[in-house]
């Protein structure tokens, strides 16, 4: 059962002032989901007490009672009515707050920063509907804090997101695979092999291809050429089959491996495959250690069509 | 298993039932309101009124709880593990007291589950079947289905159900996952009636579409780009797709599930 360290507040907290862009702790407080007050199942208890109690007193009941008995069947239809409706609405709600997640995800998806940063700003500006939702625009958060090279702050929205249990275990684990990776890149090497070797521990038949990715990182991080290229070629099928195009980080960190070991032609080679699949500029603001090697290599040139 | 028809049937069973008992539920509710003012009956009609609203509410707590069920399959589909999920699918459309919705996405699920069995027969049965039911309020699944129904199709050699099934995808505003969706399926039934010309018109967009795709719907589509490429005299294009497609998948595995492809590789 997911426990949250959060206070729930008693109602929507609308910000005066747009706060400030991106900024985590303001963000994380503005957007904590409500929970609302259900008035009408106060209102519909009410009438269920008052028609066992005229139930009960049957004809005996005093001529108020009786009043009282025919305004709640009265009343009553219209309370379901009532009740029902509201129930729509929060649905129509929820899904307008989904559909707008799910344009966000999707600006991200094609590499559209600027207006992702803009409307999840504004979407977590204000109370989420559902902590689903919730869950969901945090881990949007902290892929475009990664973005713009805010990895404390990605990292911050990571833990927040793994200590609340926001999420369940499949999703939970690519979050701790995106703050290894975030880990990484700020330097935090302690941490990083500490939360490598706990994902190790939830994949046990070690089938992640995100998890060897970031082991290879690591190794050629922190001087392990030997150990990254082993890595790489058995984890090759793994990554191929789960990370798509992004694949091609591992092919250029496998580069720099080589480069490392002074492998210059096999380094060349794993240079130009990864940049047959990703543009070099992107390569390297992922893992600025490859800017080694657009100096040394040249990398793969899409043909006229498609350049 | 759970076959098709069977499940069709369980489903329109299931919707008429529903259907029938909401109306006596409504007409029990409308029939005791009216009784509630009159002398005599008054506490009785009341006593209905919250008995079969209590019903109600009950039956659609019951629903709502049960609809949380509906949200593993998908995940269980896609991490291969087809045995779970059938299980899972088999409660989501044996479940009476259910909303039609998510009785719909249970069969939806099953129609996914067949797809990613190369079930296609069973897929395009599914889909028809749901594609039969008013969707209205549920466009995205009326989407995604055509999608299932019209690659189904393909993988039956049907050119003209496919092409029915994916004319109507050209008038709808799409997400962007059935964008990329269209896309792999459009370039499937391209290349099935020689429309090279047609596969590299709007080649950049195509090709950023494709490398959001998973790899093995990447490849595909990207071996199918490099096909077109060279029928249409593009060697360079099509070495430089090629290429692309090899790291991403394994080639043998590709060329067999699309014998077409063979092609490109020799």
């Amino acid at each position: 059962m997911p426990h949250y360290n959060l206070a729930v507040t008693e109602s929507a907290t609308v910000p005066i002032s747009p706060p400030p862009f991106l900024d985590v702790a303001t963000l994380l407080e503005a957007s904590r989901p409500v929970q609302r007050v259900r008035w009408l199942s106060y209102v519909l208890t009410t009438f269920v007490v008052i028609t066992l109690i005229g139930l009960v007193e049957g004809s005996r009941a005093s001529p108020f009672m009786k009043s009282l008995q025919t305004t709640t069947g009265i009343l009553i239809l219209p309370a379901v009515l009532l009740a029902t409706i509201q129930s729509v609405m929060n649905m129509r709600s929820y899904r307008d707050q989904q559909r707008q997640l799910d344009a966000i995800e999707e600006m991200i998806q094609l590499r559209r920063w600027e207006p992702a940063g803009l409307l999840l700003n504004r979407f977590l500006s204000g109370p989420v509907r559902s902590v689903g939702l919730w869950a969901q625009a945090l881990v949007d958060l902290a892929s475009l804090l990664g973005r713009h090279h805010r990895f404390d702050d990605a990292m911050a929205v990571q833990t927040f997101v793994i200590e609340n249990e926001l999420l369940d275990d499949q999703s939970d684990f690519f979050v701790r695979l995106a703050r290894a990776m975030a880990m990484l890149r700020e330097d935090h090497l302690v941490d990083a092999d500490r939360a490598i070797g706990d994902l190790r521990k939830r994949d046990p038949d070690r089938m992640s291809g995100g998890l060897a990715l970031v082991e290879i990182f690591r190794d050629v991080k922190t001087g392990h050429p030997d150990e990254a290229i082993k890595l790489f070629e058995k984890h090759l099928p793994a990554m191929q089959q789960q990370l798509g195009h992004r694949v091609a980080d591992a092919h250029a960190l496998v580069a720099r491996a080589h480069d490392l070991l002074g492998q210059e032609p096999e380094a060349r080679a794993a240079y130009e495959r990864a940049t047959l699949l990703a543009p070099p500029a992107e390569l390297q603001r992922r893992y600025p250690e490859l800017a080694k090697l657009a100096e040394k290599f040249a990398p793969s040139i899409a043909p006229m069509e498609v350049a | 298993m759970i076959s098709a028809e069977r499940a069709i049937r369980t489903l329109r069973r299931d919707l008429t039932i529903s259907t029938v008992l909401r109306g006596v539920l409504f007409t029990g509710l409308f029939a005791a309101a009216t009784m509630v003012p009159m002398n005599g009956a008054g506490m009785y009609a009341v006593a209905a009124l919250l008995g079969l609203s209590m019903a109600w509410a009950m039956v659609s707590i019951q629903a709502a709880r049960r609809s949380y069920l509906t949200g593993d399959s998908p995940s269980l589909i896609a991490s291969g593990q087809f045995a779970e999920a059938e299980e899972q699918i088999e409660k989501e459309i044996r479940s009476f007291w259910q909303f039609k919705s998510v009785r719909l996405r249970g069969l939806h699920h099953l129609a996914v589950l067949r797809h990613a069995q190369r079930q296609w027969r069973e897929s395009a049965l599914l889909s028809e079947a749901l594609l039969r039911q008013r969707l209205g309020a549920m466009p995205a699944l009326a989407r995604t289905t055509r999608l299932m129904l019209a690659d189904s199709l393909l993988e039956l050699g049907d050119l003209p159900g496919a092409y029915q099934a994916l004319l109507t995808m050209y008038a709808q505003r799409l997400s962007l996952n059935e964008a990329m969706n269209l896309l792999v399926v459009q370039l499937d039934y391209e290349s099935r009636i020689g429309a090279w010309e047609s596969m590299l018109r709007n080649l950049r967009h195509k090709v950023q579409l494709v490398e959001l795709l998973p790899s093995n719907s990447s490849a595909r589509a990207q071996a199918m780009l490099a096909l077109a490429a060279i029928r249409r005299g593009m060697p360079e294009l099509a070495g430089w797709l090629r290429r692309r497609a090899e790291l991403l998948v394994d080639v043998n595995e590709l060329t067999t599930h699309r014998p077409i492809l063979k092609e490109v590789w020799t």
